[in-house]
């Protein structure tokens, strides 16, 4: 077994019951994460990407399950723990921080308490010294003045300070796997700048893996050196960021490439992609992108294996694009 | 603040105003409380001479303005029957209910808040189904009639609780109350609950909707990932956000818990508030059933501004109207 492998995700598929049968948001995902690793995963809105972050997390919506595969982290299979076990793990090992900042505090505690229970959850410390931990955590993060903070409630904030503070609960056990779900997408551009920027710092200082899920290929390919591409709940395509970036091999890539605003050729409108998901709980029999694809034929109605097309290059498509010059 | 609290006694002295002359209109419209006075036999002098003797025979605005003046000196008239002051009397009566109404309102809370949150936590058990199924039937079945039913079972049949009345009292920290004594105890279990039951349901519900409500918060899917154990987020993150609600809500209702009294004192004798304006309305004792009216009126309007001056210091977000910033 690699020791690098921190989380090592084979075959997952989460389902929701819904009258018209399971809906499974998130299905035959394979994903590797080592520690250092800067992981992105992009898909439009609806394509899985948060179930996924929460079923390696233990926290999939009940009735929603993980009906098949296995998440290990760290060489140790995570997918039948306890909630005792998961309790354990989250915060701990693995921290999760949600998309809307502005909703993931609760705005009748102060961020003080917010912050300390995280710790005091795992480690028996005194309040004291908890509290010294959080204030380096807020520095760490950019927050100023944090014995103040600590006293202020979640409204006093701005977006972008509740999106640090969250950021900063997250690294107060300091985890080995952070799952970023969105974390900018509420906030203005700057902010979501800075906080790229940070995030970027933190992952090298502490060597702390990071999974930086967005809807926004651009986003991503700031911070991430892998991409994986979700389409209704499976990955498409999966490389290192610049051949993605050079090569984008199934349409759906490409095409999120296209309607990316600096890829757009002056003066002429984004390109986006015609039609949108399909319905979940109802897909098509093959490639799920088949009826938006452009090049799809008969061979696209049995379902396309993702498969490597280079070492570090691997897409689910019978007629992959060919490298771009 | 106290911008706000003069504003809003300000308020409450127009309102009292206005209630005084519409209960006073309304009360001069039924019956001729002379009818009850004197002796059916009486010769017409002797009627004349009580009507007389209670200012009875002047006209409607002249014992409004009486009425008014007294009012504004502390004298709400006296009563016809017993020949006393009706604020001396009203004052008399009132600690038993308040004691009633208090002790129903703390049953209400220790029984409905637990099982309002088990319900809001658990939706499809089968606990829930219980516990929602009894609150239909504390909201559907009437009070008067559980608190026959409840005499019957408890007092006649097993013969474990007094039938009616108040029991001993004895003083304690300067309060004298039947709480303090096992005798006046066990004369008040019974129409404590009695008046609780409706109230009892009532808090199940608003509970259980809270926390069905605040559960689905992203905050508590936060909580939940910063590995905290159910335990603490129902502590920390759950009740601090139902009780806001809840206590504004119980605020008022202890207003109707009050006034609600005049069914269970009646059935149960408690020699209350609601007793006497029961023997009030059927004597046509007006000074008292006037007394009473403006009684609950004024008591409405104090635990309104309670209840907002304790909301906006449970709710850091909440700001009183007048108060700067
Ligand atoms: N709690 C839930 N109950 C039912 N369906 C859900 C639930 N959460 C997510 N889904 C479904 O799973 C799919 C993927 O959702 P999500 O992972 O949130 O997408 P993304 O994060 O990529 O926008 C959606 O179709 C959504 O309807
Ligand atoms: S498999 Fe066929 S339909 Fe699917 S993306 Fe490739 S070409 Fe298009
Ligand atoms: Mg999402």
């Amino acid at each position: 077994m690699n020791q690098l492998k921190l989380l090592s995700i084979q075959g997952l598929r989460t389902e929701f019951p819904t009258p018209d049968g399971p809906l499974a948001a998130v299905s035959g995902v394979d994903l590797e994460v080592t520690r250092g690793d800067v992981l992105g995963i992009v898909g439009e809105s609806g394509s899985g990407k948060t179930v996924l972050g929460l079923s390696i997390m233990g926290l999939v919506d009940r009735p929603g399950r993980v009906t098949a595969g296995r998440i290990a982290f760290g060489g140790t299979e995570i997918t039948n723990y306890s909630e005792a076990q998961w309790q354990g793990l989250r915060g701990n090992r693995i921290a999760m921080i949600f998309q809307d900042p502005t909703t993931s505090l609760n705005p009748v505690q102060r961020i003080g308490v917010q912050m300390i229970e995280a710790i005091q959850a795992h480690r028996d410390v005194s309040t004291d010294a908890a509290r010294q931990i959080v204030r380096e955590a807020m520095v760490r993060v950019g927050i100023n003045s944090p014995d103040e903070r600590l006293e202020a409630y979640p409204h006093q904030f701005s977006g972008g300070m509740r999106q640090r503070v969250v950021i900063a609960t997250a690294l107060l056990n300091e985890p080995d796997l952070i799952i970023a779900d969105e974390p900018t997408t509420a906030l203005d551009v700057t902010v979501q700048a800075q906080i790229l920027r940070d995030m970027r710092r933190l992952c090298r200082d502490t060597g702390m893996a990071l999974i930086w899920v967005s809807h926004d290929l651009g986003v991503v390919a700031q911070i991430a050196h892998r991409v994986a591409v979700m389409y209704a709940g499976r990955i498409v395509e999966q490389g290192a960021t610049e051949v993605m970036l050079k090569s984008p091999s199934h349409p759906y890539t490409a095409g999120l490439m296209a309607s990316m605003p600096a890829n757009a050729p002056r003066g002429q409108r984004l390109v986006s992609i015609p039609g949108g998901l399909p319905q979940l709980s109802n897909l098509p029999k093959g490639c799920s992108f088949a009826p938006r694809c452009a090049h799809a034929t008969t061979a696209c109605d049995v379902l396309p294996e993702l498969s490597p097309t280079s070492p570090d290059h691997a897409v689910r498509c019978v007629s992959p694009l060919q490298e771009r010059s | 603040m106290l911008a706000f609290i003069l504003r809003r006694v300000m308020q409450s002295v127009v309102v009292l105003f206005v209630m005084s002359l519409i209960v006073f209109s309304m009360i001069n419209l039924v019956g001729d409380p002379v009818d009850m006075l004197v002796n059916p036999e009486s010769l017409p002098e002797e009627i004349d001479r009580v009507r007389r003797d209670f200012g009875l025979d002047q006209p409607a605005y002249v014992q409004y303005w009486k009425f008014l003046t007294g009012a504004l000196a502390g004298d709400l008239g006296n009563s016809f029957i017993f020949g006393r002051p009706a604020l001396a009397l009203m004052v008399e009566r009132f600690p038993a209910t308040l004691e009633l109404a208090t002790s129903a309102l703390i049953i209400a809370i220790t029984v409905g808040l637990p099982l309002g949150i088990y319900a809001g936590l658990r939706p499809n058990g089968w606990g829930t189904r219980i516990i929602m199924g009894g609150s239909v039937l504390g909201i559907s079945v009437p009070t008067f009639w559980l608190g026959l039913m409840m005499i019957i079972v408890f007092s006649v049949i097993l013969g474990w609780l007094p039938v009616s009345g108040r029991g001993e009292t004895a003083v304690f920290l300067g309060i004298e109350s039947s709480l303090f004594t096992l005798d006046g105890l066990k004369h008040l279990i019974l129409p404590a609950t009695n008046l609780a039951l409706f109230k009892i349901a009532m808090v199940i519900r608003l509970t259980r909707a809270g926390t069905e409500e605040v559960m689905a918060q992203d905050y508590i899917k936060f909580a939940r990932a910063k590995g905290l154990s159910s335990k603490r987020i129902v502590r920390a993150h759950l009740l601090p956000n139902i009780l806001i609600p809840i206590i504004t809500v119980l605020g008022i209702e202890f207003g109707t818990l009050i006034a609600f009294a005049t069914v269970t004192e009646s059935i149960f004798a408690w020699p209350g508030l609601g007793k006497l304006v029961i023997d009030a309305i059927v004597n046509l004792d007006r000074p008292i059933v006037v007394a009473y009216l403006l009684f609950v009126v004024a008591l409405f309007l104090v635990l309104n501004l309670v209840v907002d001056i304790i909301y906006a210091v449970l709710d850091p977000r909440v700001r009183l109207q007048g108060e700067g910033g």
